[in-house]
């Protein structure tokens, strides 16, 4: 439901009615003010005209009959006439007081004492007395309610269509865009075959995008199927002769007497070998980079593995007096394949071992960095310089210090690509002295 | 035993038949996935080697069939390519082992070796003997001429898998699958190390080896 109310139709939904609120209402009032202003203009020249007619009265005595027969018959809460002699006798419907609070009109009628409401009075000296004449204002202050029931009115069903309205193509668009994202998930996630299902009814624009996914999509399958064939073509194309140069040599090592066509019978299959790891390592690392691999995820207990791993390079690191620890929790895991990170972490303890003299402290840790799975591997040996950290990972790259030492310069490309398909973050960091390189895992979903 | 070899490159083919038959198995070699799959149900053969990449029918295909036909012949696969996929591919399919090319022979052999074995019952052993050497597996505790040797666990667990399996070679691949349970490959002689710290405790002090290195394949224990 939250990611309803934060999607395109019905935020466009809500901006139009907070906008047509926003004009009806500043429409209203402004027609309200304007009435308003008129009303109160006609009881102004009301009262002045009122008070023409009894300027016209030649007497006091004149004017206290008008007023007296004026107000005979007039209800007080429309209009109020009051006339105060000099003498201070009052004529008319009311009497209008005033004290510190301002002016009152007391009815003269029994029936009522004081009249409330509000009123426009006009005032002014006649004859000796004074003449007051008040009209209501209840005429105008009735457009307040009329005005409201307008506003209801017109406005309530605008915005109830517009919302409900809003929602149901939120609803639509919502169903649409989950299809399409579904769509992009399976292909992220290694599904090559994953399409938009698109549908006539669905707007063009989101139509047009399904199509480009789906094209997008076709390129995919086609460049990972080429890439597979090629792989394929060349495993098979070249691994064949490769493999049966390494039986003949197998043969010919048995029947050759020791001697120099021995050590040169071995020297070929070392060659041999070689030719065939660069192979596997040159076809793991296509692999890797198509992505497809993520369909064959799994839980993977990293801990574990990194437990194992440290086991089976201990006893190595021991020969060459160097250290290998271990320091993280008894479980952790990732979402991955067993074997590429197994061997991604053996690439990381070759590398360390391998460049890094005897005596050396390598540790393999493994913890949680702001709820990400991290592992670090980090050695006390001469590092890589920060100018060089970005290249290392470049296929068959090598630092010009470790060309002599064995090592075919694919093992941190295969490293980064296993990463990679992992969603994991690698960095080469500086433990000073020494290499630390991080491998950030993604937050488990 | 009698073992089916399906591999359509000649010279592959040939090295491999006669590397088996010079171990005393009874071999027949076809090299097209139709040949292969008429010689697979109808031979009894008691370990079937079949390469990924064959002519007319392919080796996923042929062994797929030959599952569903009710064949359990335990099957070694060959395959040029190497990848998890392809790897967990073959598997699914029905294959019990899975070897990448280029191979050696010797690994060839002691994976075709293990594979004759597979059926063996379940015998619930308490220890495992070999010469003067004694396993204890319920008290874990290991003698030699009525001396004990200190073990690691992993050190014990290597002793006995190749104990469990005398007289069968088991290469450097095979001990870090069945010991680690890793599949990959290390570039450094890891399995070595373990070999030769297992063997200072248990063969050096000792007059006689028990482990015995086999050039080009791994090691093995006599029984």
């Amino acid at each position: 439901m939250r990611r309803l109310w934060r999607s395109m139709p019905l935020r466009l939904a809500l901006v139009l009615v907070v906008l047509f609120g926003t004009v009806s209402l500043l429409s209203l009032a402004t027609s309200y003010a304007v009435t308003r202003a008129a009303f109160e203009q006609a009881i102004r020249d009301d009262l002045a005209q009122d008070l023409a007619g009894f300027r016209a009265a030649p007497t006091s005595g004149a004017v206290a009959l008008l007023v007296q027969a004026e107000s005979e018959g007039t209800d007080p809460s429309r209009l109020v006439l009051s006339y105060v002699t000099r003498s201070g006798r009052i004529y008319g419907n009311g009497a209008v007081a005033r004290d510190d609070e301002g002016f009152h009109i007391i009815s003269l009628e029994e029936r009522r004492a004081t009249l409330d409401g509000e009123y426009l009075a006009l005032s002014a000296r006649l004859h000796g007395g004074r003449l007051t004449i008040a009209r209501s204002r209840a005429e105008i202050e009735a457009l307040r309610p009329v005005f409201f029931n307008i506003l209801w009115i017109s406005l309530l069903p605008t915005v109830l269509i517009a919302l409900s309205g809003g929602l149901i193509l939120a609803r639509r668009s919502e169903r649409h865009v989950e299809v399409v994202r579904n769509a992009l998930e399976k292909l992220s996630g290694g599904d090559l075959a994953a399409r938009v299902q698109t549908t006539p009814r669905w707007s063009d624009d989101l139509l047009g995008i399904g199509r480009s996914v789906n094209s997008m999509a076709d390129a995919q399958e086609r460049s990972v199927m080429a890439l597979r064939q090629v792989s394929s073509d060349i495993a098979h194309d070249l691994k064949t002769p490769v493999q049966r140069v390494s039986l003949r040599l197998e043969v010919l090592a048995q029947v050759v007497d020791d001697g120099e066509a021995a050590d040169l019978v071995a020297q070929t299959r070392e060659e041999v070998e070689g030719i065939s790891a660069v192979f596997h390592a040159l076809l793991q690392l296509a692999q890797v980079e198509n992505g497809a691999l993520k369909a064959q995820f799994a839980p993977v207990d990293l801990a574990k593995l990194c437990g194992t791993m440290v086991e089976v390079y201990e006893p190595t690191a021991g020969a060459r007096n160097q250290q290998l620890l271990f320091e993280g929790p008894d479980s952790l895991k990732v979402s991955g394949e067993k074997n590429l990170l197994g061997q991604m972490i053996a690439n990381l303890l070759e590398n360390a071992l391998r460049h890094t003299g005897e005596g050396a402290e390598i540790c393999v840790a493994l913890f949680h960095e702001q709820g990400r799975p991290v592992l670090s591997v980090t050695d006390n040996g001469p590092g890589i310089p920060a100018s060089e950290r970005d290249r290392v990972t470049q296929r068959l790259y090598r630092l010009d210090q470790s060309r002599h030492t064995p090592g075919n310069g694919l093992g941190l490309s295969l490293v980064e690509g296993v990463a990679r398909l992992h969603g994991a973050e690698l960095s080469f960091g500086d433990a000073q002295p020494g290499l630390r390189v991080m491998l950030r895992f993604p937050v488990a979903s | 035993m009698k073992i089916l070899v399906i591999e359509d490159d000649a010279t592959t083919g040939t090295y491999i038949a006669r590397g088996l038959r010079e171990e005393g198995h009874i071999v027949d070699l076809v090299t097209d996935g139709r040949e292969g799959l008429v010689a697979a149900t109808g031979g009894g053969h008691d370990v079937l080697i079949v390469d990924r990449m064959l002519p007319q029918v392919d080796g996923l295909t042929l062994v797929k069939t030959l599952r569903g036909a009710g064949s359990s012949a335990p099957v070694l696969f060959l395959t040029a390519m190497g990848s998890v996929e392809d790897r967990i591919g073959g598997l699914n399919a029905g294959a019990d082992d899975y070897l990448v090319k280029p191979f050696a022979f010797g690994e060839l052999s002691a994976r075709v070796a293990a594979l004759g074995r597979r059926p063996q019952a379940v015998e619930q052993e308490t220890s495992l003997q070999t010469g003067d050497l004694m396993l204890d597996l319920l008290t874990r505790k290991v003698t030699r001429e009525g001396q004990e040797i200190d073990l690691l666990p992993r050190e014990f667990a290597l002793l006995e898998f190749l104990l469990r399996r005398k007289g069968r070679v088991q290469t450097r691949t095979m001990l870090l699958e069945g010991v680690w349970d890793l599949s990959f490959d290390p570039m450094t002689n890891v399995v070595e190390t373990h070999v030769s710290r297992l063997r200072a405790k248990v063969d050096k002090p000792f007059e006689t080896e028990l482990i015995k290195t086999v050039r080009g394949s791994g090691y093995r224990i006599d029984g």
